[in-house]
């Protein structure tokens, strides 16, 4: 096999576990409460601020400024169902997307006020594994490995636990847990917390990766959007799945024809499996 | 449902409110004040103080403009009567450019505009004031489809245009490409990658042709949007095309992930230019990757710290040595961003050079005598900051209103300053290729 492709390949999968993340935490958060956060891309840029400043200012070790950095990010998850999407679960779902929108807005600004439009970075990089002519990156590989083991660790906590399984349960069918016991506005909590921390376990990987800047979610806050609808709405297994399908698309199609191009596709194959099932492509 | 819709607007009221607040830098939201008495003359600044543009230059560009005008103001003004900056943010976004203009026009009736620091909004906001005749005064983008072919008569741009960075950044190679890098220029084999809108696409045009005339080999020319989240393909595919050097027009953050991609995906090449935008911002770049940015290149019109001051015409060294002190002093920088002098010098030119003279011919400012203003400029070489002089464009030239004696250099990084090393004749040696101690160095 051409060692470039198979090195295109290599980013594809790659790249699917930098989306798999947030997917996910997005996923967890719509298929139990209902509610899409569109500020999800910004909390991931919240918590990116939060390493960078606890490494770099506060002086942290890296693993403590990680470490610490899922529990912020827990508790703006918290903050953001207690004060805005609470408040609103009666309300029309035009209400509760204009309203997580606005906070998405707030937190750009905040994000400027604070940290102004400087593009911070961490500096911190891992040598590149070279397998015959194959180039891997160390910081991406890591970052992939984490996102598998995040992805594995919220499985066993969804499946093993008393908690776990009532998320479960909330999300397949919010109307009759309540009359067997489960208070959904503890599961809701939970969940919201449980997405921020994956927010955070993101920010973590993407802050090796990228810049931070009030507008980094722009990178891949809207294309993690698609991909979760794509996995299907609260599916997931399906976002997670959905996240390295589209990260295959865009690299084989950036290596085959032009990186815009790659993007044609992956749009292009998005709007088709609307039509052919809206459902998303994993939804049973 | 009344209440929904109540709550909606507040709810979008106060996001919005905030937003916009919290997305302001203080400086901005004031306008720059005027230092005496007198009826002020109003002047827009439209820049991207906010989004992803703000920090690949936007802000010092704002900044040499607001500074410019408080020089300006603490001179005399015009006989006494005080230049006030309103100033506006475009956000990095087109259509919010368009409809700040449109209320900088229309709502502050101003006859004048500047600043613009990206192409992509230069563009569409060209027409506009061609059709509504008011000055559109561009103080960055640099985009060559800004103007060609239009033959606009309110649109002015005192700065480089994008063929001249191409003119710059391939006539290097092809000098030094025998002496320093022992082979013909027309074994050189080049690579081009690019931000998709007008600016890189301009860039990389220009950079198309010129190799093309110097029977140069282009193996790779690619775009890519400015805010992708990857680009390791791309960088694949130019380890596959194996280039010698490699020209990258790019904003920022782009402009990071590609070095930090590059250097992960194992591209090795024998020397990088950036062409202006991001890879003017010298400290940053400093700050993020160090020494493995050293020898590196850059295009783009010369921040006035790096030219012989001593050759400039009488009465501009002082300009230049003011302009850097109270910049550094205000902003502590380590080295000034071309973006700020190409903020200061464009604005300085507008308010001495026409501004000045229309109001001291007319006693107003309007559009119009702005423009005569504009078309009776004549600066000669060494008469502005930035060392080139000014003569614009006519109305029947294709690139009406670009100044014909603005100057591009090609400059290097070394130990975090900017040294200029093209045109040949004001440069000095450049380093190439890049010592074999640097990361992105080709070994063999």
């Amino acid at each position: 096999m051409d060692p470039f492709f198979l090195e295109a390949l290599v980013n594809g999968i790659l790249l699917g576990g930098v989306f798999a993340l947030p997917a996910l935490g997005l996923n967890l958060v719509f298929g139990v409460v209902d509610v899409v956060w569109l500020c999800y891309a910004e909390l991931v840029m919240v918590g990116m601020y939060a390493v960078w400043f606890l490494y770099t200012q506060a002086g942290w070790p890296l693993w403590l400024a990680f470490a610490a950095c899922l529990p912020i990010i827990a508790v703006f998850g918290l903050l953001l169902h207690l004060l805005v999407v609470r408040p609103l679960l009666t309300s029309p779902p035009i209400n509760q997307v204009l309203a997580t929108g606005g906070v998405l807005f707030v937190l750009q600004g905040a994000a400027t006020l604070v940290f102004s439009t400087e593009f911070r970075s961490l500096g911190v990089d891992m040598p590149p594994m070279e397998v015959g002519e194959v180039f891997v990156s160390g910081t991406k590989l890591a970052a992939f490995c984490a996102a598998l083991l995040g992805a594995g660790v919220l499985w066993a906590f969804l499946k093993f636990t008393y908690v776990g399984t009532a998320i479960r349960a909330i999300a397949r069918d919010r109307e009759v847990m309540p009359l067997m016991g489960v208070d959904p506005r503890r599961i809701y909590l939970i969940a919201s917390a449980v997405g921020g921390a994956l927010a955070g376990l993101a920010a973590c990987l993407l802050v090796v990766q990228l810049d931070v800047h009030p507008f980094v979610g722009l990178s891949f806050g809207p294309i993690t959007f698609m991909i979760c609808v794509m996995g299907g709405l609260g599916n997931m297994l399906g976002g997670f799945l959905a996240a390295f399908l589209m990260g295959l698309i865009i690299s084989v199609g950036g290596f085959w024809g032009t990186t815009e191009f790659s993007y044609v596709i992956a749009f292009a194959f998005f709007i088709v499996t609307m039509f052919v099932r809206p459902q998303g492509l994993f939804a049973r | 449902m009344p209440n929904s819709g109540s709550s909606r607007r507040t709810l979008l009221q106060a996001g919005a409110g905030l937003g916009i607040a919290a997305s302001v830098p203080a400086t901005a939201r004031a306008q720059t004040a005027p230092a005496r008495g007198g009826d002020p003359l109003r002047v827009g600044i439209l820049t991207d103080l906010s989004g992803p543009f703000a920090g690949a230059g936007s802000v010092p560009l704002f900044q040499g403009g607001e500074l410019a005008i408080a020089l300006f103001n603490e001179r005399g003004g015009v006989d006494g009567r005080p230049v006030v900056g309103v100033s506006a943010d475009s956000q990095s976004k087109a259509d919010v450019a368009i409809n700040e203009a449109e209320r900088l026009l229309g709502q502050e009736k101003l006859e004048v505009v500047t600043g613009i620091y990206s192409s992509a909004h230069a563009v569409p906001l060209s027409g506009r004031f061609e059709a509504q005749k008011k000055i559109m005064w561009i103080t960055s983008a640099i985009a060559t489809a800004v103007l060609k072919d239009k033959n606009f008569r309110y649109v002015f741009r005192p700065t480089v245009h994008s063929d001249q960075y191409a003119e710059g950044t391939v006539s290097v190679v092809a000098e030094q490409a025998a002496k320093k890098l022992g082979m013909p220029p027309e074994k050189v084999k080049l690579a081009c990658i690019y931000e998709d809108g007008p600016y890189g696409t301009g860039v990389s045009g220009a950079i198309e042709a010129n190799a093309k005339k110097r029977n140069m080999p282009l193996v790779l020319k690619e775009a890519y949007s400015a805010t992708t989240p990857d680009l390791s393909t791309l960088v694949t595919k130019l380890r596959r095309e194996r280039p010698d050097i490699v020209y990258q027009v790019g904003y920022n953050p782009d402009i990071t992930l590609f070095l930090r991609q590059a250097r992960s995906g194992g591209l090795r090449f024998r020397m990088l230019f950036g062409h202006g935008a991001g890879w003017s911002q010298i400290d940053k770049l400093w700050d993020t990757f160090g020494k493995d940015i050293e020898f590196m290149c850059n295009a783009d019109p010369a921040a006035t710290q790096m030219l012989d001051w001593s050759k400039l015409q009488p009465g501009v060294a002082d300009l230049a040595k003011t302009f850097v002190e109270k910049y550094s002093a205000k902003y502590q920088v380590r080295d000034l961003p071309p973006h700020a002098s190409m903020g200061f010098n464009n604005t300085w030119i507008f308010l001495e050079h026409v501004l000045k003279p229309a109001v001291r011919k007319t006693g107003g400012m309007s559009a119009d005598a702005l423009r005569e203003a504009a078309l009776q400029v004549d600066i000669p070489l060494g008469g502005t900051i930035q060392g080139y002089g000014v003569k614009f464009n006519p109305p029947e030239d294709v690139m009406a209103g670009q100044n014909a004696r603005s100057i591009c250099v090609v400059m290097q990084f070394e130990n975090a300053k900017s040294h200029v090393i093209w045109p040949s004749q004001i440069g000095r040696e450049p380093v190439m290729p890049l010592p074999p101690e640097n990361p992105y160095a080709l070994k063999s």
